[in-house]
């Protein structure tokens, strides 16, 4: 058998040490023992300790002392100080030096055997703690969270639920509950747990049999659940989700013990959850926030930048253009300068597709109907999809309120993601531009266009980069690297937000929001 | 008769190709490199267009374009610019000019403005 956990303990009084020893074996822990503080340190920095307890007042070094050094050497071990009478002040002292708790010498066994348990519960707390805290990866936080539940609170199985975007409850993670049809019905018992309007969705509660439940007596599938605990996720004091432990034999209820460690643990987890979400709004605004900078500085970049070109640029194109009218068309020098002609025709468009977003006072606002956009789009594309052979989808909302916008610049936002679909589908395929309307949480109305195709999709290391001035997944000479760049800056321009969603071989869409 | 054109710009290889393709098109053609010797030209002699670039060393295009403007209203002026701020207005504030073309522009389409404009 595996020991429980591994203890260190350090005093010089042999006989109580070897005493504290025999009795913590003879309770499954694995012990080592040292005889004075420089022997305790240096068996701690040997070996890996989940505790140590530790007399105070020992030769040579003292407890307090060796108790600084221990935390040094692993902050994550936990100390249980032993004092004599009257040394109070020592005992605070040691507490603040980071000690879990201190015992006063002679202790029964009992009292001691306590002690540990706690500080080897706290320390099992502090690792899962450090483990849900360190994953900001959604899916595998949560299955760092689920794993460490069930754990904890011993559960045969066990599920996370969390409302999906429309605010319907799914399962998000879950343990020991392989079988669709009992997942579903567990599903089914914490939506209604959580729909509950007396409060239950906010605090630990422990339902036994839930087949003989009123509120769940109706759901098939639950007659091998013997106890369940839920554990109310919540997020700015309203339920935000829940975890659902339950255990199967039929002894096994949740004692006040396992209540109590519940509600740790579902703290710790609100916690962890809330400061994950955070951590990915902060890694969210940064991103927008360098792309707003690398925006900026294009633009002053391109302002000067165009002027000092397009004199050299004009001279280039005006004089070879002069040779060219005197040049018989058949001669190779006439075909070279053409060449060269169309050069200055792409650098042109270079610049212009540059300057489309560093200016940016010249956006003429008016109540716009994104629809009409859309359609006038659409009609000056339709025939170069046509020949690709995509069929356009229309699911564009009626009725839809005007938004604020400049009709030309919302053109040229569609004109480029629907030329992009049609770039991503050269052996045709099915473009769908959907419009609607959304209310977010906060009451505000968001008019969403989604812009679908069935192309190969975006391999996920080159999507966070689209964005990005100059670039381009297009053969050199065929795409400037700009339009998406340009779509941002108008977008911006209207207070709106551009995403793009792909995944490879399941197409891209490309997702606008603008306010109303 | 002879239509007389009046370059203005600080760049030679801009003026060089616009002198040329107005010329070998029947416009007799006289240069200026800065905003002072265009008004000082323009003062000596009657010109029918005035092809104008705004940003000079010297003096803005537009005050060069306005004071022949008050000097003589029937001149025809095309203003030429390879500058960000203008790109999307073909008016030039406070002036009242004929015509407008982003650099890099083409001899086709100088000549068919000039041809355009002089009637």
């Amino acid at each position: 058998m595996s020991s429980k956990a591994n203890i260190l303990i350090v005093d010089d009084e042999a006989q109580i040490a070897e005493m504290i020893s025999a009795s913590l074996q003879a309770h499954g822990y694995s012990v080592a023992v040292a005889y004075d503080g420089a022997q305790g340190i240096e068996r701690a920095g040997r070996e890996k300790f989940d505790l140590a307890i530790m007399d105070i007042q020992m030769p040579g070094m003292d407890g307090i002392t060796a108790l600084g050094e221990i935390k040094k050497l692993d902050p994550e071990m936990e100390v249980i100080i032993a004092t004599g009478h009257g040394t109070m002040g020592t005992a605070i002292q040691s507490l603040r030096k980071g000690a879990f708790d201190y015992l006063h010498k002679p202790f029964e066994l009992k009292e001691l055997l306590k002690v540990v348990e706690r500080a080897l519960e706290k320390r099992k707390f502090n690792d899962i703690a450090r483990a849900i805290f360190s994953t900001v990866q959604p899916e595998e936080q949560l299955r760092v969270i689920i794993d460490s539940v069930t754990r904890i609170l011993k559960g045969g199985e066990s599920l996370l639920v969390l409302p999906d975007k429309d605010g319907k409850p799914h399962v998000a993670v879950s343990q020991g509950l392989e079988d669709e049809a009992a997942l579903a019905s567990r599903l089914e018992m914490c939506s209604r747990a959580l729909a509950a309007p007396d409060g239950a969705a906010k605090s630990v509660l422990p339902v036994e049999t839930p087949y003989l439940d009123r509120k769940f007596s109706d759901i098939r599938g639950l007659d091998k659940v013997a106890f369940s605990l839920f554990l109310p996720l919540v997020e700015n004091d309203k339920p935000a989700g829940l975890i659902c432990i339950n255990r199967t034999e039929p002894d096994a209820y949740f004692t006040e013990d396992d209540l109590q460690r519940a509600r740790i643990f579902g703290s710790l987890v609100n916690l962890a959850l809330r400061n994950s979400s955070l951590y990915r709004q902060l890694q969210e605004t940064q991103s927008q926030l360098i792309q707003a900078e690398k925006m900026s500085a294009l633009g002053q970049l391109a302002g000067g930048l165009a002027h000092e070109i397009n004199n050299p640029l004009s001279g280039i194109l005006g004089l070879t253009q002069l040779v060219l009218e005197n040049l018989p068309q058949d001669s190779q020098n006439y075909s070279d300068l053409k060449e060269i002609e169309k050069a200055v025709f792409r650098c042109k468009k270079i610049i212009v597709s540059l300057l489309s977003f560093s200016r940016q006072e010249k956006t003429h606002m008016e109540p716009v109907s994104i629809n009409e956009a859309i359609e006038e789009t659409l009609t000056l594309c339709a025939r170069q999809m046509e020949l690709k052979h995509i069929k356009i989808v229309r699911q564009l909302a009626p009725g839809l309120p005007l938004v604020n916008a400049d009709f030309q610049q919302l053109m040229q936002v569609f004109l480029n993601i629907f030329t992009n679909a049609r770039d991503a589908m050269p052996d045709g395929g099915e473009l769908t531009i959907a419009t609607s309307l959304l209310k977010t949480p906060a009451g505000d109305e968001m008019l969403m266009t989604s812009v679908t195709d069935t192309g190969p999709g975006i391999p996920r290391d080159i999507l966070g980069r689209i964005f990005d001035p100059f670039f381009t997944t297009k053969p050199v000479g065929k795409g400037t690297g700009l339009g998406l760049s340009v779509c941002i800056g108008i977008i911006d321009r209207h207070n709106g937000t551009i995403k793009a969603h792909s995944a490879p071989g399941k197409g891209t869409t490309f997702t606008i929001s603008l306010p109303v | 008769m002879t239509r007389k054109v009046l370059i203005v710009d600080d760049e030679a290889l801009v003026r060089n190709y616009v002198r040329r393709a107005l010329a070998t098109r029947g416009w007799t053609v006289t240069e200026a490199s800065d905003g002072a010797s265009a008004l000082r030209l323009f003062g000596a002699e009657k010109f029918d267009l005035v092809v104008c670039d705004l940003k000079m060393p010297d003096m803005r295009g537009e005050e060069v374009a306005r004071r022949i403007r008050e000097a003589a209203p029937a001149v025809k002026i095309i203003v030429i610019t390879g500058s960000v701020s203008n790109i999307t207005s073909p008016i030039v504030p406070g002036v009242d000019v004929d015509g407008f073309l982003i650099k890099p522009f083409g001899i086709d389409e100088i000549r068919a403005l000039a041809d355009k404009l002089a009637g």
